[in-house]
């Protein structure tokens, strides 16, 4: 999936962005969710590799990375699964959340034409900020791989203008914090992400604590063209690979959940 | 090195740097502007100074080791950081970010701890300033450590158990990270060790080069010139590096830093990031890490908690790739053994974590890592009570 082909799909609509970790719950089961998520209605995907220390995540997506690490799967597992995600769904836009450690321990061209020729559109590393960036971008560029900043709520104006310079979109964490499901004061979210739509031009990506449909339509609303859904998902990930169930209960179960979050149901 | 790789603020050569989420930035860049500006003032000078003397019991003393020195066939010095309040170098650090933190307006302090005396410095700091402690603690150590955590609580702190990873250090540094991430406007993360994004190994360096100063002084009148050899053990390396500061520029001493090497360096089981580690990003900094070839973060291994961290501050990183600093190891059992002949010789006892620089000493005439005739200046960064239902729980017999 081209970055070209990623711009064409955020100017044909707002994408629903479900987040899931290569190999949570196992390596074949985190296939079928993506390729669950897409059917459902979900327009791109947010992909994560696993990772040891992920210290801008919460409770749930740290428990997701925990499990994808237990069954195996770790960065070059990670390249082969991402590869089975980006030909189980074509046209869908992949942007990728990699831990910096992980990137730097492969090499920055190395790992970014490795996920570019496996499929991914998108890279965003959490912690590797706009200043230490520069060889990150160049590498990426240079594999055709579009570049992701991740901004926050105290993020001021300039310093988003520079953040989205030569990004393919601008990140925004709608909450101060790390990653998780949180309630009340969405409505302080809102007006965040108009005010970063209109300081920035290329497109508002909003995640971090959207678990529902309403915070969707208001974000989109609100200007946003991308809404990733993470920690909660993982929780359905969790509770449904706890259950007694078989895959396919989990897999309709996933699938049940994502719908709630397209609306496509 | 490739020059692309050489951070951008905060660099010691081709390590250090901001390697943080976005949503820290504020905090980072906060911290780093009341580093510059209140730092350097006379007036936050002289809180510090008064607060040192007054409080943390400073100046230490220079404590010849005779007995001891007997038994390494080498002058040995000790900078006595044990006798500080709280028993270790730690409450150094501590007096300085918590006045700093009490100027940027701060009313929370949270912190990580490893072997417990920082956040036990943390605690007691917050308890004199009137603030609030959160400290984050992994379970492991709680266990190996309880005294500690029972002196934190009665001075007021939250220990808050953190069950993610190996429940040591590295995770209670990610859980105070989370929190900070969340918290930054009431908050200051007082980070313990010369570690993570800058400005803090930096900030902590610089509060921690008392030690090097006072000593460096303190020799010159006692002994006359400077030693030959200084020597302190590295977990994250603020005892190390607040010792080296000032000896850094002093070409002809060798500095010596002494890193857990656990079970064996082949068993895989240690901490000697700087010996065994290769280039990484954990906690902020570009620097040498424990990690396996894909980039996952090793878990670490020592008797002793304060070492037990798969990362290390990135100075020492960047003193050892330019060579003006050399790494080594002494294993737990050989820290456990000097643990004991400092006891018996001299009346001191020793933390786990200088105990393995007094191994390295111990040894190091015989195997020729130090020179007949040589000085030796050691970091006694912090006392043993902590560790001593550790040490009999391991009914050896001394």
């Amino acid at each position: 999936m081209s970055l070209a082909a990623l711009r064409t799909s955020i100017e044909e609509g707002p994408a629903v962005s479900p987040f899931l970790v290569l190999g949570d719950p196992t390596p074949d089961l985190c296939v079928e969710l993506a390729r669950t998520a897409v059917s459902a209605g979900a327009r791109m995907l947010e992909i994560g590799f696993p990772y040891s220390d992920p210290v801008a995540d919460g409770p749930a997506v740290q428990a997701a990375a925990g499990r994808a690490l237990a069954g195996g799967t770790s960065t070059r597992r990670g390249f082969e699964l991402l590869g089975r995600i980006a030909e189980s769904c074509p046209g869908i836009p992949l942007n990728l959340l990699v831990y910096g450690n992980l990137v730097h321990r492969i090499g920055y061209e190395r790992f970014t034409d490795t996920v570019s020729q496996a499929g991914a559109s998108t890279l965003l590393v959490p912690d590797i900020p706009v200043e230490e960036a520069a060889p990150l971008r160049r590498a990426g560029r240079r594999a055709g791989l579009g570049h992701v900043e991740l901004a926050g709520p105290l993020t001021p104006g300039p310093r988003l203008r520079r953040l989205a310079e030569d990004s393919a979109f601008v990140y925004l964490a709608g909450f101060q914090g790390v990653t998780g499901v949180r309630r009340g004061g969405f409505s302080a979210v809102l007006r965040h992400v108009t005010e970063v739509a209109g300081n920035v031009d290329v497109p508002v990506c909003l995640g971090f604590g959207l678990s529902g449909r309403d915070q969707i339509v208001g974000a989109f609303g609100a200007g946003a063209r991308i809404a990733v859904v993470g920690s909660h998902l993982a929780r359905v990930v969790e509770r449904l690979y706890r259950s007694p169930g078989d895959a396919a209960d989990l897999l309709a179960g996933y699938r049940s959940a994502v719908l709630g979050l397209t609306g496509n149901s | 090195m490739k020059p692309s790789l050489r951070p951008r603020q905060g660099a010691f050569g081709s390590f250090g740097g901001r390697f943080a989420p976005e949503l820290l930035t504020p905090a980072l860049e906060e911290l780093e502007t009341a580093r510059r500006e209140i730092v350097p003032t006379t007036a936050f000078r002289e809180e510090l100074d008064r607060e040192a003397r007054a409080w943390v019991g400073r100046p230490t003393p220079l404590t010849s080791a005779p007995r001891f020195s007997a038994r390494a066939g080498l002058e040995t010095v000790f900078k006595r950081e044990d006798l500080l309040h709280g028993g270790a170098h730690k409450a150094n650090n501590v007096l300085g970010q918590a006045l700093l933190a009490r100027h940027m307006g701060k009313s929370r302090l949270i912190a990580e701890t490893g072997a417990g005396q920082h956040g036990t410095a943390t605690a007691m700091i917050a308890a004199r300033f009137g603030m609030r402690a959160v400290i984050y603690m992994g379970e492991k150590d709680m266990e190996r450590q309880a005294p500690n955590v029972k002196r934190m609580e009665l001075c007021g702190a939250e220990v808050i158990p953190v069950t993610a990873g190996a429940r040591t250090l590295k995770d209670a540094i990610n859980e105070a990270l989370r929190d900070w991430t969340a918290s930054l406007s009431t908050t200051h993360y007082l980070l313990g060790t010369a570690a993570g994004p800058h400005p803090f190994p930096r900030l902590v360096r610089d509060f921690q080069a008392v030690i090097g100063r006072e000593a460096k002084r303190q020799w010159r009148r006692e002994f006359g010139g400077l030693p030959d050899v200084v020597v302190a053990c590295v977990g994250g390396g603020s005892n190390a590096i607040g010792i080296f500061h000032a000896f850094v520029p002093e070409t002809p001493v060798r500095l010596v830093g002494v890193e857990p090497g656990g079970a064996g360096l082949d068993s895989g089981r240690h901490g000697a990031t700087l010996v065994r580690g290769t280039p990484g990003l954990l906690h902020g900094a570009r620097t040498m890490v424990l990690q396996d070839d894909e980039g996952q973060i090793l878990e670490p291994h020592s008797i002793s908690a304060g070492l037990d961290y798969p990362g290390v501050g990135p100075e020492h990183a960047h003193l050892q790739e330019i060579g003006r600093a050399s790494y080594v190891t002494a294993t737990d059992e050989e820290a456990l053994a000097a643990f004991e002949v400092l006891s018996a010789t001299e009346g001191i006892v020793p933390a786990f974590e200088p105990s393995h620089a007094l191994a390295y000493v111990l040894r190091a005439r015989e195997s020729g890592e130090i020179a007949a005739g040589a000085r030796v200046l050691l970091n006694l960064c912090g006392r043993g009570d902590k560790d001593l239902e550790t040490y009999f729980s391991l009914g050896r017999s001394s």
